[in-house]
């Protein structure tokens, strides 16, 4: 489920505004939409948690460099992927920055074709991510809805046991079982154990709920 | 010198001077007592004369008055015995009465006493008073004829002062008493009339009576009291009377008093010159002293010293070092004194130069800055030392040779040599951080409007590949393009702009004077990789229209890489030719060195920049030069030294 609280965009903080206004226009001609910033400083005011897209960074700016802005960003709990433009000189310092999770560096001069493939398969990576953040939520908000008993039963139900056995480990009627193994799945929007184990996976969440699961597949 | 032979310099024993001092005055004494003595002597000898003398004299009178006796006893019996006095008779009176017999009359007397004649008749003296014996006198009659002997009476005075004594003669005919002659003397005539002449020279002669009162004398100059004298009684007249000789005063004997004189004056003399000896010595002492003290503190100065001190005389041998030159060299001081050049000291690499400098020195002295020379020391280490000399000036004034003082700079020097080259590659290093900086910026410089102008072509591209375009936007794209491209082109400018304003500086000069400085400027360093420069300079000045700063940095560069390609050179001379000479309106420079030579694959290549065959080079130097060569319209190229090694020549137009 895709967010909708912001359209995703590409984010060129670079301090040359010639370069700014190139990449827009190259950014433009493959459709890519983006928005400049000609600082970090500029940027980082009008940064949200909320925005999507990528960012585009010169690591050599003036005033607040790409990688202190990445610092700042990372403590603020950004999302967007961060392309970092490089100079020759600053290679060590990109590929540090690159370790510390930045998406990517690429060095100037470069393949401009290329910088937007990059840029293409960063935005295609934040929107993943963003789907995988939104499902996540709503099975997180789904599962608190779930009691106590509903959650073991789910627990017991994606470790693919049957009805008869869960009824036996929880000392219950397997009528009881049924009843919870259909709120479960209503409460959980899936109509089927195999609906339910795909949506745990997507949200990352699969694992949480069978800790057990591991020892016995 | 050790402080107690110091001591002893400085006091003189006691005894030094002691003795000649006693000596002296045991001499003098000995001089006074033989001065006393021989005095002494003459005063004995003297009185002895005068006692002979005297004896000479009484026994002279006695013979007188005997000898008158016997005369006036011949007289009487004439005069007594015939009535009237004979002519032959008064001829023996008269002789009688002569001046140097003393008498001064005669008178006979009978036998009764009565005066029968008498000559002369009345005396012209009148005897004084009543006195006993005057004439006549019965009584020395009666005692005459009762002895039958002559008779003296008592002195008596008469009238002028004057004082006679008579002699009463008994004249015998037979048995028979006839009467008496009574001869009448006077004491004047007696005693000092007829005295010899060189009695009465000698002596004063007098007669006193029993009281002491002179009645007769010589002289009315009274005897000095102190004179030798010599009395004895007048006898026969008798009666107390004293016969009184006085010497005069001895002649003074000069030469004793000369002699006695001199011995005085020549011990005074003695005692002053020995006095001045002794204030002479005193001086020599305490000069000596000082100048001891000057010598020890000298020494303790020349020992404390860091320099190194050396004089030589004019043949050049040495005469003197100090310790710390011998600490300098190693030698040891009597290994060098007297030696004569060449020393064993002086660098045997490098014996003809230091010999040159040597003589020069010896000629004229080392200029006042010093001279700068290198020595080896004994055990083989090489010391660069700063000599100063100052001549030596002897005792007498004369030039006598040559101060030298030494001073150790080799650690200066190599100091000195560590800071060039450190400041050597501080600068290389700092043009390769210069020059990193530079291309690092200007790199980032252009890399913005290139990477701009990349992006907005390949945009352009994208959007060319559209079916629709809208042109007007292409052609706003391209506009920026555009600026960026003249954005690149405004940097590459900047840079040229900044490398013009260091263009050279033209003027005209002597390529000559050129070379001359920029040799002097790397001859230190060639010293120190012990290679030799050999410049052949053109006879006539070189006139170029050129930068001197440019040329004088190509001269040093080409001159460098010849050292350089030296290295390792050890089968031939370590020699970099250096020529100037003009040819057909050009100059050249040439330098030729003997080194490893160029190969073929890197002739090609040699004026490349960033080329090197150095480990530490950057591989401007040649570029560099051949940049200066183009920028004077010259040229720079090379060939192979057939003897092995490099020939680099650097032509420019003659101004």
């Amino acid at each position: 489920m895709m967010s909708t609280h912001a359209k995703p965009l590409t984010h060129i903080v670079d301090d040359d505004e010639a370069i700014r206004d190139a990449l827009a226009w190259l950014f433009k001609t493959r459709d890519v939409p983006c928005e400049t910033w000609r600082s970090a400083e500029d940027f980082l005011d009008a940064w949200t948690a909320d925005r999507r897209g990528c960012i585009v960074m010169d690591i050599r700016m003036d005033g607040m460099s790409g990688l202190d802005c990445s610092n700042e960003l990372r403590r603020r709990g950004n999302l967007m992927p961060i392309i970092f433009i490089t100079g020759h000189g600053d290679v060590p310092m990109a590929v540090g920055a690159l370790k510390r999770g930045a998406f990517d560096f690429i060095e100037k001069p470069f393949d401009d074709n290329a910088l937007v493939d990059i840029v293409q398969s960063a935005l295609a990576e934040d929107e993943r991510l963003a789907e995988q953040r939104a499902t996540q939520e709503d099975v997180a908000h789904r599962m608190e809805q779930l009691t106590t008993r509903e959650r073991e039963v789910m627990g017991l139900i994606l470790a693919g046991k049957f009805n008869k056995v869960i009824a036996d480990e929880l000392n219950i009627s397997m009528r009881t079982v049924e009843v919870h193994r259909a709120r479960v799945f209503d409460k959980m929007g899936v109509r089927s154990a195999v609906e339910l184990a795909q949506q745990l996976t997507l949200a990352g969440l699969y694992e949480s709920i069978t800790p057990e699961a591991d020892s016995d597949a | 010198m050790p402080h107690t032979d110091q001591r002893a310099y400085a006091t003189t024993p006691a005894w030094y001077w002691r003795l000649p001092s006693i000596t002296l005055g045991l001499m003098l004494i000995g001089i006074i007592a033989l001065v006393w003595m021989t005095r002494h002597f003459d005063d004995e000898k003297q009185r002895e004369t005068l006692i002979n003398d005297v004896l000479w004299m009484e026994q002279d009178l006695r013979f007188r008055l005997d000898r008158n006796e016997e005369y006036l006893a011949e007289a009487g019996q004439s005069l007594l015995s015939e009535n009237e006095v004979s002519a032959k008779t008064d001829a023996r009176i008269d002789q009688l009465l002569k001046p140097d017999t003393g008498l001064v009359q005669i008178q006979w007397l009978d036998s009764e006493g009565n005066t029968l004649g008498g000559r002369p008749y009345a005396s012209e003296d009148v005897s004084v008073g009543e006195t006993r014996g005057a004439l006549p006198s019965t009584e020395d009659a009666r005692l005459a004829q009762a002895v039958g002997r002559p008779v003296y009476g008592a002195a008596y005075p008469v009238l002028g002062d004057k004082w006679r004594f008579n002699v009463h003669v008994p004249v015998f005919t037979g048995s028979r008493y006839v009467g008496t002659v009574v001869g009448v003397y006077s004491m004047q005539h007696l005693v000092v009339r007829e005295l010899p002449w060189w009695f009465s020279e000698r002596y004063r002669v007098s007669v006193h009576d029993a009281d002491g009162h002179e009645i007769a004398a010589k002289s009315k100059v009274e005897a000095q009291p102190g004179h030798q004298q010599y009395a004895i009684a007048f006898d026969p007249p008798g009666y107390g009377l004293t016969l009184k000789v006085t010497a005069y005063k001895a002649p003074t004997r000069w030469v004793p008093v000369l002699l006695i004189s001199a011995l005085v004056f020549l011990g005074g003399v003695i005692v002053w010159s020995l006095w001045q000896l002794r204030q002479h010595t005193i001086g020599r002492q305490q000069a000596e002293m000082a100048l001891r003290e000057q010598i020890s503190y000298r020494q303790a100065m020349e020992g404390s010293l860091l320099t190194g001190l050396r004089a030589r005389d004019m043949e050049g041998r040495i005469t003197f070092v100090n310790p710390a030159f011998c600490r300098m060299t190693g030698f040891a001081e009597d290994e060098l004194i007297g030696v004569a050049p060449p020393m064993p000291y002086w660098d045997p690499d490098n014996i003809e130069r230091t010999r040159a400098i040597h003589d020069e020195i010896l000629a004229s002295g080392a200029p006042r800055e010093g001279v700068e020379i290198r020595f080896r020391h004994k055990d083989g280490h090489m010391i660069d030392a700063l000599i100063f000399e100052a001549p030596l000036i002897d005792a007498t004034g004369t030039h006598a040779g040559w101060m030298g003082s030494f001073l150790d700079i080799t650690s200066q020097k190599r100091a000195e040599a560590m800071t060039r080259q450190q400041e050597e590659r501080l600068q290389a290093t700092s043009r390769l951080i210069t020059m990193g900086e530079m291309a690092s910026t200007l790199a980032h410089e252009l890399n913005q409007p290139l990477a701009a102008i990349s992006s907005y072509s390949s945009g352009c591209i994208n959007q060319l590949e559209k079916p629709l375009s809208d042109t007007a936007e292409l052609r706003d794209i391209i506009g920026k393009i555009t600026r960026q491209a003249r954005r690149a082109g405004d940097i590459i400018r900047r840079v040229h702009d900044f490398v013009r304003r260091s263009e050279p500086k033209r003027e005209s000069i002597d390529l000559n004077s050129i070379i001359t400085e920029a040799v002097a400027l790397v001859e230190a360093d060639a010293r120190k990789r012990v290679v030799n420069i050999d410049t052949q300079f053109a006879p006539m000045p070189l006139p170029v229209n050129a930068d001197p700063v440019m040329l004088e940095q190509v001269a040093i560069n080409l001159i460098r890489n010849g050292m350089d390609a030296m290295r390792d050179t050890t089968d031939r001379p370590r020699t970099i030719r250096v020529e100037t000479f003009g040819e057909d309106r050009q100059v050249y420079l040439r330098v030729t060195d003997a080194g490893r030579g160029i190969d073929p694959e890197a002739a090609k290549r040699i004026f490349e920049p960033f080329f090197t065959t150095k480990d530490e080079g950057m591989g401007m130097g040649l570029n560099i030069c051949r940049s200066i060569a183009e920028l004077h319209n010259g040229r720079l190229t090379f060939e192979d030294n057939p003897h092995g090694g490099t020939i680099f020549t650097f032509s420019l137009p003659h101004a």
